[in-house]
């Protein structure tokens, strides 16, 4: 599955003017999206769009007016519009059940981004929402894939989108996921305490078949479902002898450590697998954590191929070799759920 | 490629609490609406539900869960996911193999718990038992952490036609070798989030809903779950099969956020579509087990469709009139009324219809019968414009 084309909207400086050795510094253990202007929505049609719809839709308009044909939009969304959810739930309480406006229910829906999607663009494709938490995107990309291989001409939208709002903040904060104390995002590997930061983003890729001008390839994608550091370990070498010939060398190994130090074993034996030759690198400190963060490390991962070159904040230990040619991506959300993804030049 | 055979069903509904019990009300035509007994909402006794009169607490003794945090929406799903793998005879070590998937659908997960959600998510401590639980994926995750599932499990959301997704992407996982079977299903429990949301938008029925009649006014929500198991044929030996799935797809109606379009363009496209995957003439189709939800909009532009496809529209109904719309959990009870259907070779009859749509003219099946058919659609249209149907077929 070829990457052609690619947005992304996260905290740092990637939708425009890409800058990937810049880094913004979290407040408040949050690292909140620099939005763009989103040039091609109406203002009034914009006006009413809820921060998940508007980031999903801004980001997927571009890279569709810059195609041909898109015969299917695929979106992963653990919580699609969690702030509209949340404005209608509270209507729901401050008015007792009384008579309440619609548009923050139509809007809190999950399949809400993919189906503004298709309505902007009058697309009457293949349409679907994956919102299985923090492997919501990796079903997305299997989805593609799947979907690549029944039509082998397709050209797909396929994205992952999720939001920071105060109320999910709040939930995940009472769950035990974000740090009791405040850190900047700088700090963020120390492990020495339970929880992260939080983070938000979309990104959204054009993917077909078709290998010439791409941009990258997504070539394996596996999802798994334990909390045994060794199940993850032993799958992580089944997968590396499944999808990649001996002879070839992975260079880097990109994860989603996110200084949760819960989590930090699960890296720990993965990183154990690597020799020397192998670089590591993280990204949470750069995305903060959400459930689809998976799909950012997708984009870097492309973009370190593309400019052949790995910017230092992200690097945890450097291989011999300056050759960059195939990332094996592991994440990790909540010590439950795992995905390793290839990706290759 | 080897057909895709189902060979577990579950449901629990407003009609029944297993496969048995719902059918046995589909045949004697009855009518699981009411005002609620259990859920508590301003609505209770002014609106009708399908309402499965049984409390969390009873669920979870009968299922034998003693953790906290689980949800009504987990546990209807675990109701007829359990029924269903039972019914296939899986065996353990193929329900823990890593070629085993697990699909569900859901809209509401968690947030069926109104008020704990609307405490959680405006507070800064003391968090609720079920601050991990008001997620879609939940529920998912807690059937793969009962089961021990370890093949591709997803969770999948797209509106009212969630659970027909479902099946599909199972399906397609056997069919491109992520799998070789698949537990797959869709829930929704009553929440006061959907019944204020479709409140809002002012099509609730003030009483039990007339799907396809000129005079309908709305629909009644309803809650429940379905599941089946998916096997590929050549792996079943010695053992029951139910039907074939033979057809599915999925189109956008690309018109509005909450309605469909005059034309029905999404719904044309996913019956359409369906029978190309199945390799099917619409007159092979012997029964349409239609997404009629009994609002104005749905049904005038579902009837407008189903004769653009249908020289000859066949018998259809709508189950919504006894069981009301259970969302993610509506296109996978009512596969497992259509595979029940088949099965037995009868159809059943669409309850509260008086008059047709002037501009369709079309009448629903109003009586009980005996049916010899072969094939049978089921329609599933979604808000976001998110149309599927699937076909089902005699082994």
């Amino acid at each position: 599955m070829y990457i052609h084309k690619s947005t992304c909207i996260s905290p740092q400086q990637t939708y425009s003017d890409v800058d990937l050795e810049k880094l913004n510094i979290s407040v408040n253990n949050m690292l909140n999206v620099v939005e763009p202007k989103y040039d091609d929505i109406p203002l009034n049609v914009l006006r009413r769009m809820g921060k998940a719809v508007r980031m999903g839709v801004g980001a997927a308009l571009p890279l569709i007016k810059d195609s041909k044909n898109i015969d299917g939009i695929i979106i992963g969304t653990a919580n699609g519009g969690m702030e509209d959810c949340i404005k209608f739930l509270n209507q729901i309480v401050q008015f007792e059940e009384g008579r309440l406006t619609p548009t923050n229910f139509v809007q809190s829906t999950p399949n809400a981004i993919a189906a503004q999607i298709g309505i902007t663009n009058q697309n009457k494709c293949y349409n679907i929402t994956h919102v299985h938490r923090g492997l919501a995107f990796e079903n997305a990309l299997i989805d593609a894939q799947m979907l690549l291989r029944e039509n082998l001409e397709f050209n797909l939208l396929v994205g992952g989108v999720d939001e920071i709002s105060s109320y999910n903040y709040n939930i995940e904060n009472l769950g035990g996921w974000f740090k009791d104390e405040e850190i900047d995002n700088t700090k963020l590997y120390k492990n020495e305490t339970k929880g992260t930061i939080a983070g938000e983003g979309v990104t959204m890729f054009v993917v077909n078949n078709c290998k010439e001008n791409s941009i990258a390839n997504i070539s394996a994608i596996k999802t798994l479902h334990t909390n045994n550091t060794e199940e993850v370990a032993e799958q992580l070498k089944l997968f590396i002898e499944k999808n990649i010939s001996p002879d070839k060398n992975i260079d880097l190994f990109l994860t989603g450590e996110n200084g949760d130090n819960r989590l930090q074993n699960y890296y720990n034996v993965c990183e154990n697998i690597f020799d020397n030759n192998t670089s590591i690198a993280r990204f949470k400190h750069y995305c903060g954590e959400y459930p689809t963060a998976s799909a950012f490390s997708v984009w870097l991962a492309s973009k370190i191929l593309n400019n052949q070159i790995i910017p230092q904040h992200f690097i945890k230990c450097k291989s011999n070799s300056n050759k960059l040619e195939r990332i094996l991506i592991y994440n990790n959300y909540k010590g439950q759920q795992h995905s390793f993804m290839l990706i290759e030049k | 490629m080897s057909r895709i055979v189902i060979t577990g069903i579950g449901v629990i509904s407003a009609l029944g609490e297993f496969a048995e019990t719902n059918h046995t009300a589909l045949v004697k035509a009855e009518c699981g609406l009411s005002s609620l007994q259990l859920f508590k909402t301003i609505y209770s006794e002014t609106l009708k539900f399908g309402e499965i009169k049984i409390e969390n607490e009873q669920l979870k003794n009968r299922l034998g869960i003693k953790n906290k945090g689980i949800t009504r929406t987990s546990l209807l799903a675990l109701h007829a996911l359990n029924e269903a793998v039972n019914d296939s005879k899986l065996k353990e070590v193929q329900i823990k193999s890593y070629d085993t998937a697990l699909i569900v659908a859901n809209t509401v997960g968690g947030m069926c718990l109104t008020d704990e959600l609307f405490q959680d998510a405006n507070s800064k401590d003391n968090g609720s038992e079920y601050v991990s639980s008001y997620d879609c994926g939940s529920t998912t995750l807690f059937l793969q952490n009962q089961l021990g599932v370890k093949g591709v499990c997803n969770t999948i959301n797209t509106a009212c036609s969630s659970s027909a997704n479902a099946l599909m992407f199972a399906a397609r996982l056997i069919n491109n070798g992520y799998a070789n079977r698949a537990i797959v299903g869709g829930v929704d429990s009553l929440a006061k989030f959907t019944i204020n949301g479709f409140n809002s938008l002012g099509i609730l029925a003030p009483q039990n809903c007339k799907p396809f009649d000129k005079n309908r006014n709305g629909l009644n929500l309803g809650e429940g779950s379905g599941f089946i198991v998916m096997e590929k044929e050549s792996d079943v030996i010695d053992k029951k099969i139910y039907a074939v799935l033979s057809g599915y797809f999925n189109s956008n109606d690309a018109f509005h956020p909450s309605a469909l379009s005059d034309n029905g363009d999404g719904p044309f496209l996913a019956m359409k579509g369906a029978l190309k995957t199945a390799n099917l003439s619409p007159f092979q189709i012997g029964y349409v087990n239609t997404h009629g939800t009994g609002t104005e909009n749905n049904d005038e532009v579902e009837g407008k469709a189903l004769k653009r496809i249908f020289e000859t529209v066949p018998p259809f109904a709508s189950t919504k009139s006894k069981i009301g719309h259970c969302l993610g959990g509506a296109a996978a009870i009512e596969s497992v009324f259509s595979i029940i259907a088949l099965n037995n070779q009868e159809i059943y009859p669409s309850l509260n219809f008086i008059t047709p749509i002037e501009s369709t003219g079309l009448i629903p099946l109003l009586e009980y019968k005996n049916h010899s058919f072969d094939h049978i659609m089921t329609n599933s249209f979604g808000f976001g414009g998110n149309c599927s149907s699937l076909i089902f077929s005699k082994k």
